[in-house]
């Protein structure tokens, strides 16, 4: 070939290989689909599986397209993200709260954070019931064991990102005349917005997972409880369905973060090819 | 005068019941408009100094007073200049030489940090981030930033011990040519004796906390370093510091 004789510039190669990697996983995925799809369209003659156990990809698309057709899918997939999405946000700003005060004052420390460790290691399922006792079966309880999550998980990626501001940023802004909240808000909370970023990255996923949790233990909407309720009528497509909707969901949410991330840090990497001696 | 002060002690351990004193007894007045370089072996004091001066530390004894103010604690008339130049990675050129106008609530902040960004040489700069910038240019940046604010006085902390050689000569060249126009009171920290030699009005030795050396250069600007008698102080701040002929050290 003609074209492995051109120079190509370090950067370049890297982009050309990273294009190939994405299309190479493209193929990679479509295969796995189309090789479960042939499994189980064999399978339906040899009956090496129970074939109402392992539904076909289009046999989940099916579902899909009957839920649409029923009118009721958007329904669930909206009330779940609705869960998800306010359950998330409301912890994501007690999290920066509580993790602000953890890090800026001692005494808040101290009162808050055994009682986090205390709490900190139980899985958040476990809490569920009471929670579905102190604030009834309605959306409370679910938004709050969304938001629980979320805090649990971000806490201590907020105030260790405040408290690993580098010292001579806040030297150099007490010398420009910042007192204490404006070093708060102008230097350590914007030094510690990669670390919470990261941090919410993260708690998404434990968000999800108490969404789902709560949708499956009384509930009567929402994708989780699609799939207990499936699995009293041997709906293994239906079960699939939203599993992967969930999935998508989440790889959704995921997405924008991270395309927020990368439009909010750009500073970090700006220019690092551009520098000039001078 | 812009700075006194006046029998200043600092300790940061005791030995036997003994206080432990890097600056010990300490006193120094800077006029107006002074340039004042402090050399001094590791350990010396000096950076416990600028410290003090600063209001990072709290002296044990004694009072610094900026213009007949007695200080407590950091503030915008005290400016610093870092040796890793200290940049809000976050904000651009233009947003850290405006952030002690902005903390001020200056209105004409954006003009007044683009007035400083062209007096060190970075216009066309002032949209870029620190991580796009050289270690030359992000010093700069750290020197407007800290001009912006207009100090009384400005601490640098061995500003150009980060960078390589020929930018640091530069960097010599800029630092007197933005005194000139300024007119600022300047403490420097080096560890360069020709780099003092070169800057200061006056060069101040620091050994165990006490001030050993408290000379006048009195050569005219932009000094030569070839000139003999600038040879001369060089041996003489060296000899002083290292208490041997200066023969047998080689200084930066």
């Amino acid at each position: 070939m003609k074209r492995k004789n051109k120079a190509v510039s370090y950067q370049t190669a890297a982009l050309m290989r990273a294009k190939q990697d994405k299309y190479f996983k493209m193929i990679a995925l479509i295969g796995f689909l189309f090789l479960w799809e042939v499994f189980g369209r064999v399978n339906l003659h040899t009956l090496w599986i129970e074939p109402k156990f392992l539904p076909m990809p289009s046999e989940i698309i099916l579902a899909a397209v009957t839920y649409i057709q029923a009118g009721t899918f958007w329904g669930h997939v909206g009330i779940s993200l609705y869960r998800v999405f306010i359950g998330f946000l409301i912890g994501v700003v007690l999290a920066v709260i509580i993790g602000g005060g953890i890090a800026s004052f001692r005494f808040v420390d101290n009162i808050i954070s055994p009682i986090l460790n205390l709490f900190g290691p139980i899985p958040i399922m476990a809490f569920l019931p009471m929670f579905v006792l102190w604030f009834g079966i309605g959306e409370s309880s679910k938004i709050i064991l969304v938001t629980y999550a979320t805090i649990i998980y971000m806490v201590s990626y907020v105030s260790s990102g405040i408290k690993n501001t580098d010292s001579v940023l806040i030297r150099s802004a007490s010398s420009l005349g910042a007192g204490p909240v404006q070093i708060f808000f102008k230097v350590k909370f914007q030094s510690a917005l990669p670390h919470i970023f990261e941090g919410m990255k993260g708690a998404l996923g434990a968000a999800f997972g108490a969404m789902v949790v709560a949708e499956m233990m009384g509930a009567s909407t929402g994708l989780g409880y699609i799939i207990v309720f499936s699995k009293n009528w041997f709906k293994m497509s239906d079960m699939f369905m939203a599993a992967i909707v969930i999935g998508l969901l989440y790889s959704l949410i995921f997405a924008v973060l991270s395309l927020i991330e990368s439009r909010l840090f750009r500073w970090k990497t700006s220019g690092a090819n551009s520098a000039v001696e001078s | 005068m812009a700075v006194v002060i006046d029998h200043l002690y600092k300790a940061y351990e005791e030995k036997n019941g003994e206080m432990q004193y890097v600056l010990n007894d300490l006193n120094l007045t800077m006029e107006k408009g002074e340039f004042i370089c402090v050399l001094g072996k590791s350990g010396c004091g000096k950076s416990t100094l600028l410290n003090c001066l600063a209001g990072y530390l709290k002296p044990d004894k004694g009072v610094i007073a900026v213009d007949g103010t007695p200080i407590n604690g950091p503030g915008p008339e005290r400016g610093v200049v870092f040796q890793q130049h200290a940049l809000f990675p976050w904000r651009t050129v233009l947003k850290n030489v405006q952030f002690g106008l902005e903390i001020k609530g200056i209105k004409t902040a954006r003009e007044t940090a683009m007035k400083y960004i062209d007096m060190v040489g970075l216009n066309g700069y002032e949209n870029k981030f620190p991580s796009g910038l050289s270690g030359g240019m992000a010093q700069r940046v750290g020197i407007a930033r800290a001009l912006a604010n207009d100090p009384e006085v400005l601490l640098m902390d061995e500003p150009l011990g980060a960078l390589d050689a020929l930018t640091r000569d530069s960097m010599r060249r800029e630092i007197e040519r933005i005194w000139k126009l300024t007119e600022k009171t300047i403490l420097f920290i080096t560890h360069s004796v020709p780099e003092a030699v070169f800057l200061a009005d006056r060069v101040i030795i620091l050994n165990k906390g006490k001030i050993q050396l408290d000379q006048k250069i009195d050569l005219p600007r932009s000094r030569n370093i070839n000139d003999p008698r600038f040879t001369t102080y060089v041996q003489q701040f060296e000899s002083a510091i290292t208490g041997v002929s200066s023969d047998s050290v080689i200084t930066e």
